[in-house]
């Protein structure tokens, strides 16, 4: 076992550390407030060449792995930028997994040097109001009409939507009922999204302001049959390839979230005086951040299990979905721990702490519940009959 | 009952506890049967003989209460309180001639409550003077059973041994729904009011250690973590007394349903707030709880087996998550 990162896993740490610094707690706390994209920080992570990282090298990327990936958004979130400094670039990260992997030569050319320098915002429209984590039953469904298809449905919960240019959009191109397994039938495109025919309709919602999550009503959208990622009625199985890293990049975010947390709780008891003595002395707040330590720090040794087992090809599932859970139960505790060590300060947005708080509670439900890693891990691990 | 004579029961139990708590796990079967006269002898199976009671549910709760706060060897539950009250059911709707014998409950053979098969295995709990039990039916049939040997139990303070199928004739009667109910809440009640009477009182045992065990100079009472501990454990020992108390209150004064639905909450939040305040109990007393010779054990185990008796937590949230049973609808002719 090796548990050193490598040089080149460290230099990333620092470095995208030091070009984050200028992002300060009041940047994040504005954009936070206007509900306003972080432009600046997105252009700084862009300039610095980071957005390409996990592209291949022939497409303007650095061909590295997941491990980095998750180092990179774990800093990232870790900077004080928290979710809204993760979500703004996590799509240009690992998002292309699929274009890349069965993508047509064109179409990666067309995209993914654009994706790497930050130029192309894409989104991921695969949750529907009736499907949910149900995925089998959306209906958005793209109908063939020569070289093109006219795509009808609605997606919601799309992080970025208004942001972006372009949407990895999973639609159905056979109907349910029409197929001989519910997983067949369902097609993924890579396609502009026409302001003319795409409705965006920001949710308001309880945090990470910064970057929007969106209702999407889709009507006759023309999508030419080149936008197409891959083969028809495969979409579902290339997306499948991704939910893995997907479940660690997440991890990552949370966990960089619990940290940067606890460095301001710490922060914050060693200074605050109370009954004339910092409020780090009374364990009664002193045991909760160190719970939350050795929390963080046992979470973050099965997330990087999970990077390695994907990037040296191994089955990684259970170790996916365990980083995912523990990392978020690590993050939002840690963040809870440090919004009570905070007290009524924690409550101000002055703190930072009180938007960390928001931002991890989103982790135990997205991209996926708790509950359903419960289930997979009963299910596919433990061998349990599906419960579900 | 008034409350001047209610204070003297009370005293009464109390004093017979301090002079027959078990410091030891091992006791002679001399002693029981010593301890068990003292018990009788205090004449607590007057309390629920005769219809109207002497003694109302909550005045019974809070003997239970207080006999669960020491470590007994006796029968309290089972024969004075649980088995006599399936008799004073029985003989108040006159299903039954008078019966001769001393018994207590039977239970399956995982304690549950017993209800389809008489003939399956079963045991006698609580059994210490017991020379019977009584089995009883979902369809509230009441069958007395023979006492065999010993069965193994965890609780050790706790006698429970084997019970056959007795005679051919030995139904003794048959309670209707709304007693069956009625029976099965005071159950639950009076086991819950032992369990939350054991849990008070080792926290509080455990409370007093914290004050006079020392540690790095100054009694560990007042670490935070301990105190907060302590402070938590106390709040789940309130709420399961609440729950309990309130339950008990719904036996005197609410319908055998609205009775056993809150026998039914009281018994899930003791089953789980009595074990979790036992468990913050010993983390304070440290190392001398893990030993043989300490009471912790006696009290870890009464509330553990208790949590299953009778009914499970599954079991109990189960039932009450079923829709309550609405007015009926006649339609109209």
């Amino acid at each position: 076992m090796d548990f050193q990162l490598t040089e080149d896993q460290e230099t990333i740490r620092k470095t995208v550390a030091g070009l984050l610094r200028d992002f300060d707690d009041q940047y994040w706390m504005r954009k936070d407030r206007d509900h306003a994209f972080p432009e600046e920080f997105y252009a700084a992570v862009a300039g610095g060449g980071w957005l390409g990282l996990t592209i291949p090298e022939e497409y303007g990327g650095h061909g590295l792995g997941i491990t980095e990936a998750t180092l990179l958004l774990e800093e990232v979130a870790r900077s004080g930028g928290g979710m809204n400094a993760a979500s703004a670039i996590h799509l240009n990260i690992f998002g292309m997994h699929p274009v890349v992997v069965h993508g047509s030569e064109d179409l990666k050319r067309r995209t993914l040097p654009r994706v790497a320098t930050g130029d192309l915002q894409v989104c991921f429209g695969v949750t529907e109001p009736g499907a949910g984590l149900d995925t089998t039953r959306i209906t958005t469904f793209a109908r063939r009409e020569g070289d093109h298809y006219v795509i009808d449905g609605r997606k919601v919960w799309i992080s970025k939507a208004v942001e972006s240019e372009k949407i990895l959009l999973l639609t159905r191109t056979t109907r349910v009922g029409e197929v001989a397994r519910r997983t067949d039938g369902m097609t993924l495109f890579l396609t502009d999204l026409d302001r003319a025919h795409v409705d965006i309709r920001p949710i308001a919602k309880m945090g990470r302001n910064a970057v929007t999550s969106n209702e999407v009503f889709i009507d006759a959208l023309r999508v030419p049959v080149a936008d197409r990622v891959g083969e028809e009625g495969e979409g579902f199985r290339y997306l499948l390839d991704g939910l893995n890293p997907e479940r660690m990049l997440i991890a990552a975010e949370a966990l960089g979230l619990g940290r940067v947390a606890l460095e301001r709780a710490v922060k914050y008891g060693n200074e605050r005086e109370v009954f004339g003595r910092p409020i780090g002395m009374n364990q009664g707040l002193q045991f909760p951040l160190a719970d939350s330590l050795a929390r963080l720090d046992a979470a973050e040794l099965v997330l990087r299990k999970a990077t390695w087992l994907y990037d040296n090809g191994r089955p990684c599932g259970r170790e996916a979905n365990t980083a995912k859970y523990l990392c978020a139960d690590a993050g939002f505790d840690a963040a809870d721990r440090a919004l009570q060590t905070h007290g009524g300060m924690g409550y101000a947005e002055e703190y930072a702490v009180a938007r960390y708080f928001r931002e991890a509670r989103l982790l135990k439900i997205a991209p996926i519940s708790q509950e359903m890693v419960l289930n997979y891990l009963g299910s596919h691990t433990l061998g349990l009959p599906r419960s579900y | 009952m008034e409350a001047e004579e209610f204070r003297l029961v009370r005293e009464a139990l109390r004093a017979f506890a301090a002079d027959h708590r078990c410091d030891a796990a091992e006791v002679g079967q001399a002693e029981r049967t010593t301890a068990q006269k003292a018990l009788d002898g205090l004449g607590l199976g007057e309390l629920r003989r005769s219809t109207p009671p002497l003694a109302s549910a909550q005045e019974c709760a809070l003997l239970a209460e207080e006999y669960g706060r020491q470590p007994l060897a006796t029968s309290f539950l089972g024969t004075v309180l649980l088995a006599p009250e399936v008799l004073r059911l029985l003989a108040a709707a006159g299903r039954h001639a008078p019966y001769g014998s001393r018994p207590t409950v039977a239970l399956t053979r995982d304690l549950r409550f017993t209800g389809r098969d008489s003939e399956a295995d079963h045991v006698a709990w609580d059994a210490e003077g017991a020379e019977s039990a009584l089995w009883i039916g979902d369809d509230g049939t009441v069958r007395a059973l023979d006492l065999g040997g010993p069965a193994p139990t965890t609780d050790l303070l706790r006698v429970v041994r084997e019970a056959h199928p007795g005679t051919p004739d030995s139904v003794l009667g048959r309670l209707d729904p709304e007693q069956l109910h009625a029976w099965r809440a005071w159950a639950l009640v009076m086991v819950s009011s032992e369990l939350v009477g054991a849990a008070a009182s080792f926290v509080e045992q455990s409370t007093a250690y914290a004050r006079d065990r020392s540690q790095y100079g100054r009694p560990i009472g007042s670490f935070q973590a301990v105190q907060h501990l302590l402070a938590d454990a106390t709040v789940a020992v309130e709420a399961c007394a609440s729950a309990t108390r309130y339950a008990a209150w719904c036996l005197d004064h609410a319908d055998p349903d609205t009775a056993l639905a809150a026998a039914r909450v009281a018994k899930a939040e003791v089953d789980v707030s009595a074990v979790e305040a036992v468990y913050a109990g010993m983390q304070v007393f440290g190392g001398i709880a893990q030993t043989w010779e300490h009471m912790a054990h006696l009290y870890l185990r009464r509330v553990r087996v208790g949590a299953t008796v009778l009914t499970g937590t599954v079991d109990l949230l189960t039932a009450l998550a079923l829709p309550e049973p609405g007015p009926q609808v006649v339609e109209a002719p």
